[in-house]
């Protein structure tokens, strides 16, 4: 099912961040975001799942989300398996959940409290959570904040193979180190 | 964490130890009237003479049986109510009155009501209870309300299952305050069960042998008894905080 966003409008006191506007997401389509800040990327976000309520607008129901935020929002003290269970899966999942993780992180942390770990290492835990849990659609807010260029593309590479048909939209301002993927390229009124 | 003693550091705490001795030793010399103050020696030895004893040990259950059950009594009741005023406000202005009323209405008030409405028999879970439930009460909702939001927002963006939030959430948020609240409770408890005892002196209990004890002037008794109750209530307490650890991992 394809996401459609219709006459949204909303505003905070006086700024008028969206008027009248409208988006389709095709089902299963890769989306980059790109605006300039403070024109609304992370209240898109935010709105479409539900945890912002827009003034006005038709918003798709029922679709199931997952997410990279802002923050990394990860549980503290727990491991980065801990992190990715959180959200999907009992004890059962734990060996699948690890080589999910392993693809992405050096094994060695994958155990360790996550607060032990750099924040780029944090941040693809965050970013392997969003992928892992079931979803329909996933939404991730500036993801590569924080990656060096290499494991920025290693972790683009991760996302593009385990979204599998999954609609992905992600905002960034680091559109040129993405020309290489095939993003359908999205901006902001 | 447990720090690590080094042999200094236990020395120095026995140095410690023995100049408070000391200064209780001379104390009781300097009184001069064992009736009225007992050396620590006298201590021991009426500590030693009571401790075969049957009425004794009946004593020293029938203490920790009650002060044991108020306290674990009003441990879950406070987390239930806790739970419930956090997650319905009706709940938490219906509670509020009587809670400020627990907090602000003296001990020996409820001691004395207690007895009228319902003997000393179950004297000291009761007033232990009513000591005890707001601290956990007031923790659990403090402590709640504490949780990261974001991290709530997570999981309702997740369609995390809620028992799975609470657990891994919620309680993470609570556990330090209600660490904080069960430390200061354990001792109050005991303070306020014994005083309770010594007031209505129920069958088998601490609280009647220091009555007595009083009565028979038998001043290294009282002394041996509250050394008693002091070794109690800090068995108590690690057993009751082992506990907390062990269900907070």
């Amino acid at each position: 099912m394809d996401l459609n966003i219709s006459g949204l409008s909303h505003r905070f006191g006086d700024k008028v961040i969206f008027d009248d506007f409208s988006l389709t997401l095709r089902r299963g389509g890769l989306y980059g975001l790109t605006a300039p800040s403070g024109r609304g990327k992370t209240t898109l976000l935010r709105i479409l799942m539900g945890l912002q309520v827009p003034d006005a607008g038709t918003l798709p129901q029922g679709v199931r989300y997952s997410a990279v935020f802002q923050m990394d929002r990860l549980l503290p003290g727990r491991s980065a398996v801990d992190q990715l269970l959180f959200v999907r899966g009992g004890k059962r999942e734990a060996e699948a959940c690890r080589a999910f993780l392993a693809e992405l992180l050096p094994e060695g942390s994958l155990d360790q409290p996550v607060g032990e770990l750099s924040g780029g290492m944090q941040r693809r835990v965050a970013i392997a959570r969003a992928l892992w849990a079931e979803s329909d659609c996933i939404l991730m807010d500036e993801p590569f904040t924080g990656l060096d260029e290499d494991t920025l593309h290693k972790t683009a590479d991760f996302i593009l193979a385990k979204r599998k048909d999954r609609t992905l939209l992600l905002s960034t301002h680091q559109k040129e180190l993405l020309e290489a993927y095939p993003f359908e390229w999205l901006t902001l009124p | 964490m447990k720090p690590v003693k080094s042999p200094r550091h236990i020395v120095r705490g026995l140095l410690i130890a023995l100049f408070w001795l000391g200064i209780w030793q001379a104390a009781s010399m300097l009184v001069g009237k064992p009736v009225l103050f007992a050396s620590p020696l006298d201590t021991v030895k009426a500590l030693a003479e009571l401790l075969p004893t049957a009425d004794y040990w009946s004593a020293v259950l029938g203490s920790l049986e009650h002060i044991a059950l108020g306290f674990f009594l009003a441990l879950l009741l406070g987390l239930l109510v806790g739970i419930a005023a956090f997650r319905f406000p009706l709940v938490k202005a219906l509670v509020s009155p009587l809670l400020t009323m627990m907090k602000t209405v003296p001990v020996a008030s409820f001691i004395i009501l207690v007895l009228v409405w319902f003997g000393s028999k179950h004297l000291a879970v009761i007033v232990a209870l009513l000591i005890v439930f707001p601290q956990i009460y007031f923790a659990t909702v403090t402590g709640l309300s504490s949780t990261d939001k974001e991290l709530l927002e997570l999981a309702r963006v997740f369609r995390v299952p809620g028992g799975r939030t609470a657990w891994q959430v919620y309680r993470p948020a609570l556990w330090p305050y209600l660490n904080a609240a069960c430390a200061s409770a354990l001792g109050m408890s005991w303070k306020a069960g014994i005083a309770a005892e010594v007031i209505g002196t129920p069958a088998r209990s601490i609280g009647e042998q220091m009555y007595l004890s009083k009565i028979y002037l038998a001043t290294a008794e009282l002394f041996a008894w509250t050394l008693t109750v002091i070794l109690l209530s800090m068995a108590f307490e690690r057993a009751v905080r082992w506990l907390l650890r062990k269900v907070g991992k």
